[in-house]
């Protein structure tokens, strides 16, 4: 088992993670804390190393921020989340900040033999996902809605998770013979899963934003936050990481398209 | 179906055939819609998903070897009236996502990978083509098969047609021949790994 597997399985048994770091990625004086989806663990701190870091699933750390928790800044996996909170009065205007996509992960092993999303429907096929609540529970029942696979593979389901990270952690240990991750979180253990691709066409349009929230006392350092992560740096972090460019505004080229 | 249906009698023929509502699609009479009150199988919606991917990667790559200057006069003319059926085709097809509500994968949804050297000339820009247009067929033609919803045959049967006329082209350029008695339809899943190859 590789070390990158072992410090995300210790993260997972300490809960949702909390780190804080010698400088400020907002400001240099002001430490922000940052509540993040989970498939930020690694990159955010990257980014932005000496603030404080909350990392779950976007939909618990949303309803964290509802109840109040002392959060300066919300980054979600989603888009919905944030312009939810946003609607309510509880953060200020979300911005889109980077993209992802999903993948299949399996053990290296490959016990069911998975080559391709089609193999999950296969009987017996032990398949983990987050829950539908999560956001990467969400885009996995669109690609299967997309593809016209629901019923076949959710017969299949064995377990749902709180966060993306927990999915990972099974898969990667064996105890279910495949997951849906963002691309971003497979890359972080490629010693302990093979990954298959999500076929282009099903592809979800899973875009992150996030937002300063109403009652930070810090507004100014979580604005500089958000602002470093939209830097030229912090998007060369985060792909880096593999996370996607957000689009860029395309003429149209052919009518209708 | 033909264009000039009236307005009433694609109404008519929706309440005599129950669940598929038609509706003019475009100026060449193409239709498809559906009625929101019984929803199309999701099967037939991952096909649609399918064929519209398939479509818009043929008019990236048509569009991409049309602009690349490297192809002769001749079978530049036939691209472009390939390229402008498979708009046509797109159209046809994104309708019946449209039709259920839903909105059909647009051209910046998808980013596209051509072989090294795809467009450096007539006999490149063809070989690819015809790799295109024969996974397009068997689309098509699996689409036929696999369609649960009897009136979405008719306008898939007849772009499998046109498909196969590009085929038959592009088969002829290459020097091979695209007879065939019965040309092979492929599986949902068969495509969508075809494709796998040509998106990223």
């Amino acid at each position: 088992m590789s070390k990158r597997l072992l410090a995300l399985i210790a993260a997972l048994l300490l809960g949702a993670s909390i780190g804080s770091g010698g400088a400020s990625g907002g400001t240099a004086a002001t430490k922000i804390t940052v509540f993040a989806a989970a498939s930020l663990t690694d990159v955010f701190p990257a980014i932005a190393p000496g603030n404080a870091y909350s990392f779950s699933g976007s939909n618990a750390i949303a309803a964290q921020i509802t109840n109040g928790a002392p959060a300066d800044v919300f980054a979600s996996a989603n888009t919905t989340l944030p312009a939810q909170l946003y609607a309510a009065g509880l953060v200020e205007k979300p911005v889109n900040f980077t993209r992802n996509k999903l993948v299949i992960v399996v053990p290296k092993s490959n016990p069911a033999a998975i080559t391709s999303v089609y193999d999950l429907a296969n009987e017996g096929v032990k398949l983990d996902i987050a829950a539908p609540s999560v956001p990467v529970g969400a885009y996995t029942l669109q690609i299967l809605k997309q593809m016209g696979l629901t019923q076949k593979v959710l017969a299949n389901v064995v377990s749902q998770e709180v966060d993306v990270r927990t999915v990972l952690s099974k898969v990667a240990l064996g105890q279910a013979d495949a997951g849906f991750v963002y691309a971003t979180d497979a890359k972080t253990v490629p010693g302990d899963v093979t990954v298959i691709k999500v076929p282009a066409w099903a592809q979800p349009k899973v875009t992150y934003a996030m937002a300063v929230v109403a009652r930070s006392p810090n507004q100014a350092a979580a604005q500089a936050f958000i602002k470093s992560v939209l830097s030229k740096t912090g998007q060369a972090t985060l792909a880096r990481y593999g996370f996607l460019a957000l689009p860029k505004p395309v003429q149209a080229t052919t009518a209708g398209i | 179906m033909s264009s000039s249906l009236t307005r009433a009698q694609l109404f008519s023929r929706t309440a005599k055939g129950g669940a598929v509502l038609l509706v003019a699609g475009s100026a060449l009479g193409q239709f498809v819609g559906t009625a929101a009150a019984d929803p199309l199988p999701d099967g037939d919606l991952a096909y649609a998903r399918l064929l519209v991917a398939t479509e818009l990667l043929g008019i990236d790559f048509y569009g991409k070897a049309i602009a690349s200057h490297k192809v002769g006069p001749r079978l530049l003319k036939r691209l472009k009236l390939a390229h402008a059926n498979e708009l046509q085709h797109y159209q046809s097809v994104g309708t019946i996502l449209t039709g259920a509500g839903f909105t059909p994968a647009g051209a910046t949804d998808l980013d596209y990978a051509y072989p090294r050297g795809a467009f450096r000339s007539d006999g490149s820009v063809a070989k690819v083509a015809l790799e295109l247009e024969t996974v397009m067929l068997g689309a098509y033609l699996g689409a036929v098969e696999g369609i649960q919803t009897a009136a979405l045959t008719p306008v898939v049967a007849r772009i499998a047609a046109s498909e196969a006329q590009h085929v038959a082209y592009l088969s002829t350029i290459k020097g091979l021949s695209s007879f065939q008695a019965f040309p092979n339809p492929m599986t949902i899943q068969q495509v969508s790994n075809a494709l796998d190859v040509y998106t990223a």
